[in-house]
C-alpha cells in the first residue's frame, strides 16, 4: 500500500512536507523505543546501584558507583523464602525443567506434523483440529484436573518404587512440570511443524521411500534436517513460554527446593525482613530474564526467518 | 511372457474410479511412455507401479514376480521424480549413495558404484556439492544418476523434464534415450507432451480418464490411431479433423468437404476403409495430418491416392523449416504443411494436394475409427 501512496504526497507535498513526514515518523518510533526500554533501563541500573545510593538518588540516573555485589548477592546470599542460599539453586532446577521439556514437545511436534501431513490416515483433520484445541484451553481451566492427574502419577511413582526400587521420576515436581509442559506445548509445536511440513515436498518422502528407508529414516535423516527454521522458531517459543510460566510452576512446584526460577523470583521479592533490597531484586530479575534474551540474541534472525518461511517459496 | 504386466489394474479412491482396468505389457528393455493430457491416470498408474499408491484391483508383474503388495523398496525399480526430489541436505554424493546406505551397503562398495555413474552421466566434478548449489540440468542428472546407481529391473520417469526450459529439455531427452540405448533398461516414462512420446518410446500408451485409449507402438499410434482423442492428442500440429460427408458415384466413394459460398470440394477415394461404405451419404469425421495436405509439387511421389483441389489460404506461418498455410474447409480452420520456400500468399486461392492414403475416418457418433 505504501509502495502506491508514498510517490503520490511527494507530488502533493515537496521535499518540505516529506522531510516533516520523516521528522515525525522517527521521533514517534524513538519515543516508543524510548519508553518501552525505560524499565530495562531502570532495572539494569538499580542493580548496579548501592542500597544508599537507590534511597537517596534519581532512579534514573545512572549509578555514581556502579558495583556488582547486588549480583553476587542475588546468585548466591539472597533469601528465597527461609532459605538464604541465592537463586543459583533455582536457576538450575529451570534449566532441568526447561531443557528437557523444550526438546521433547519439539521433538514430539516434529513427530506429529510429520504424520498429520505425510503419512495421512483416516480423520488426519479432525485429530490435528482437536490438538489444536490445546491451544485455546486457558491454563486456569486445566489447573485442577492436572494435579489430579499429578497426585495419581506420583502414587503410581510410589507403588513402581516399592515393586522395583526405582520410581522413574513420577511424582517429582521437575518431572511433573516437564509433563505438563510438554502436553501442554504439543498443540503449539504441532501446529508449527505440521504448518511447515505441509508445504515440504512429498516426492523426498516418495524417493525417500523407493530408496528404501523406514518411517523413522526418513525422519531422521530427510525431515529434521530440512526442518532448521521451524526447530528454532518452535524452540526458541517453547523455551520462552516454559521459562517465563508462573501459574503451573507455583501451582505443582511452588515450595521446597524444586521450585522454578520464576516462583523463586516472587519468593525473593515477597520475602520481608528489614529493608526492600531494590538492587538486589533487579538483579535477580535480570538473572530470570537472561537466558529468554540469550536465546533471542543467538537464534533470533532465524525466528524472523522461521516464521517467514513458507509464506513465499525461496 | 512381457517383463512388465499389467492386468486388468483399477484404482479407487473411495467412489471415485481413478483407473479403470489398465491392461499394458513391456518387452525387456522396452520404453513404455505413458501420455494423456493432466488427470488422466498417468501418474498414478506410476505410482502404482512404483508400490507409493496402493491398487484397487488387478496384478502388477515385472520379470515374472507379482510385486502388488510389495513394498516401494523391494521391487527393484528406481524412479526419477518431477522436481527431481534431491535431499537438499546432502551432497550429491549422499543423495546418489542414499539407497545403497539403506540397504546396508558397505562405504567402499557405495564409493564404487558413485564413481562409475558419476562416469557415465559426466557428474563427478560435482559430487561434494548440495542440491541447491546445483543448475536444473545438473539436478536432472544427478537424479537419474540415483536411479541408475541402483541397477533396477524398471525404471520409472514422471514427467522428468517439465521443469527445464526448451533447449535443455531437448538435450535431455537425447541423453534419455542414449542412456537407454547403452544400459538396454527398461523404462516406463510419463509425460503429457506427444513429442517426447513419439521420440523415446517403444510403446505408447495413450491414457484419457483412467482408460487407456490406445497402446501400441508410436508409428501405430501417429498413423492408425483408433479414435479421435488419439488423433487430436498425438501429432503437432494437430491433425485436421474436418465434418464431411461420404459422397457415392457408381465406380466409388469420395470426401466431400463443404466450403463457405463456393461449391463443395469432393475428393475420390481410391482405397476407402471397408466401414466407410455404410456411411455413404452420411456425416464422418475426415482426419488429414498437416504433412498429408501440402503444395503438389512437395506431396510425397509414390503415394497412390492424391487428390487436388483449389483452397482459400487464409494465414500463413513460415515456422523456418516448413510453411504452414491455414485454410478453411468444413467450417474448420485447417492447417496444410508445406515447403520453407512454397510460393504461396494470404487471400489467394491455391490448388492442396490430399494425401488421402494417410487419411482416417472417425464415427462422429462413437468417435471411434472406421475402418
Amino acid at each position: 500500500m505504501s509502495v502506491v501512496t508514498t510517490p503520490v504526497r511527494q507530488d502533493i507535498g515537496g521535499t518540505g512536507a516529506k522531510t516533516l513526514n520523516r521528522i515525525v515518523i522517527y521521533g514517534l518510533l524513538a519515543l516508543f523505543a524510548l519508553f518501552y526500554l525505560m524499565p530495562l533501563f531502570v532495572m539494569l541500573v538499580t542493580s548496579f546501584k548501592t542500597m544508599d545510593e537507590i534511597q537517596n538518588g534519581n532512579m534514573l540516573a545512572l549509578p555514581r558507583a556502579p558495583t556488582l555485589e547486588p549480583w553476587f548477592k542475588a546468585w548466591g546470599e539472597t533469601c528465597v523464602g527461609l532459605t538464604c542460599a541465592g537463586i543459583k539453586g533455582y536457576f538450575w532446577n529451570s534449566i532441568k525443567m526447561v531443557v528437557p521439556a523444550v526438546l521433547i514437545s519439539t521433538l514430539l511436534g516434529a513427530l506429529n506434523g510429520y504424520v498429520l501431513t505425510k503419512w495421512r490416515f483416516r480423520g488426519h483433520t479432525l485429530v490435528f483440529g482437536l490438538m489444536l484445541f490445546a491451544c485455546f484451553i486457558p491454563f486456569q481451566s486445566v489447573l485442577l484436573p492436572m494435579a489430579t492427574i499429578l497426585g495419581s502419577l506420583g502414587r503410581f511413582g510410589v507403588t513402581l518404587q516399592n515393586a522395583t526400587g526405582f520410581s522413574f521420576g513420577l511424582g517429582n515436581p521437575t518431572v511433573n512440570l516437564v509433563f505438563v509442559h510438554v502436553v501442554y506445548g504439543l498443540g503449539f509445536t504441532t501446529l508449527f511443524f505440521r504448518n511447515y511440513y505441509e508445504a515440504f515436498p512429498t516426492e523426498l518422502i516418495k524417493a525417500a521411500q523407493v530408496d528404501g528407508a523406514s518411517f523413522f529414516q526418513i525422519f531422521r535423516r530427510i525431515m529434521l534436517p530440512n526442518s532448521m527454521p521451524i526447530f528454532v522458531v518452535t524452540v526458541i517459543y517453547q523455551f520462552t513460554n516454559i521459562w517465563n510460566d508462573f501459574l503451573f510452576a507455583s501451582a505443582y512446584a511452588g515450595t521446597g527446593d524444586s521450585m522454578p526460577m520464576t516462583v523463586a523470583l516472587n519468593n525473593v521479592v515477597n520475602t520481608s525482613t528489614g529493608v526492600v533490597e531494590y538492587n538486589v531484586n533487579m538483579a535477580a530479575a535480570m538473572i530470570a530474564a537472561l537466558p529468554t534474551l540469550l536465546v533471542y540474541v543467538v537464534a533470533g534472525r532465524y525466528f524472523v526467518r522461521g516464521l517467514m518461511a513458507g509464506a513465499v517459496k525461496g | 511372457m512381457a517383463f512388465l504386466e499389467i492386468d486388468g489394474l483399477k484404482k479407487r479412491f473411495g467412489t471415485v474410479e481413478i483407473l479403470k482396468g489398465i491392461d499394458v505389457d513391456l518387452e525387456k528393455g522396452g520404453f513404455l511412455v505413458l501420455v494423456g493430457p493432466s488427470g488422466c491416470g498417468k501418474s498414478t498408474l506410476l505410482n502404482t507401479i512404483a508400490g507409493l499408491e496402493t491398487i484397487t484391483e488387478g496384478e502388477i508383474r515385472v520379470d515374472g514376480r507379482t510385486i502388488n503388495n510389495l513394498h516401494p523398496s523391494k521391487r527393484d525399480i528406481a524412479m526419477v521424480f518431477q522436481s527431481y526430489a534431491l535431499y537438499p541436505n546432502m551432497t550429491v554424493a549422499g543423495n546418489i549413495a542414499f539407497g545403497m546406505e539403506m540397504r546396508g551397503v558397505p562405504a567402499a562398495e557405495r564409493q564404487k558404484a558413485i564413481d562409475k555413474v558419476a562416469k557415465v552421466l559426466q557428474i563427478g566434478h560435482l559430487l561434494q556439492r548440495k542440491p541447491s548449489q546445483l543448475s536444473g540440468g545438473q539436478r536432472q542428472r544427478v537424479a537419474m544418476g540415483r536411479a541408475l546407481v541402483r541397477d533396477p529391473k524398471l525404471f520409472l520417469f514422471d514427467e522428468p523434464l517439465s521443469n527445464l526450459d526448451a533447449k535443455l529439455r531437448v538435450d535431455m531427452r537425447i541423453e534419455i534415450k542414449r542412456l537407454h540405448a547403452t544400459t538396454g533398461t527398461t523404462i516406463v516414462y510419463v509425460t503429457h507432451d506427444q513429442i517426447e512420446a513419439m521420440t523415446l518410446a517403444t510403446k505408447i500408451a495413450v491414457m484419457r480418464d483412467g482408460e487407456v485409449q490406445q497402446f501400441g507402438t508410436p508409428a501405430e499410434i501417429y498413423n492408425n490411431p483408433t479414435n479421435i482423442f488419439v488423433a487430436d492428442f498425438m501429432g503437432s500440429p494437430a491433425m485436421n479433423l474436418v465434418p464431411v460427408t461420404i459422397g457415392g458415384n457408381g465406380s466409388g466413394l469420395s470426401v466431400v468437404l463443404q466450403r463457405d459460398g463456393r461449391e463443395p470440394i469432393s475428393l475420390p477415394l481410391a482405397n476407402p476403409p471397408a466401414g466407410l461404405s455404410a456411411f455413404q451419404g452420411k456425416p464422418v469425421i475426415f482426419g488429414v495430418r498437416p504433412e498429408a495436405l501440402t503444395d503438389p509439387e512437395g506431396a510425397e511421389r509414390n503415394a497412390s491416392n492424391i487428390a487436388t483441389a483449389d483452397c482459400h489460404i487464409e494465414v500463413i506461418e513460415p515456422a523456418g523449416s516448413d510453411t504452414f498455410a491455414v485454410t478453411n474447409l468444413g467450417g474448420k480452420a485447417v492447417v496444410a504443411r508445406l515447403r520453407a520456400d512454397a510460393k504461396i500468399q494470404p487471400g489467394t486461392v491455391t490448388p492442396l494436394a490430399f494425401n488421402l492414403t494417410k487419411a482416417v475416418f472417425f464415427d462422429p457418433a462413437t468417435e471411434n475409427r472406421i475402418l
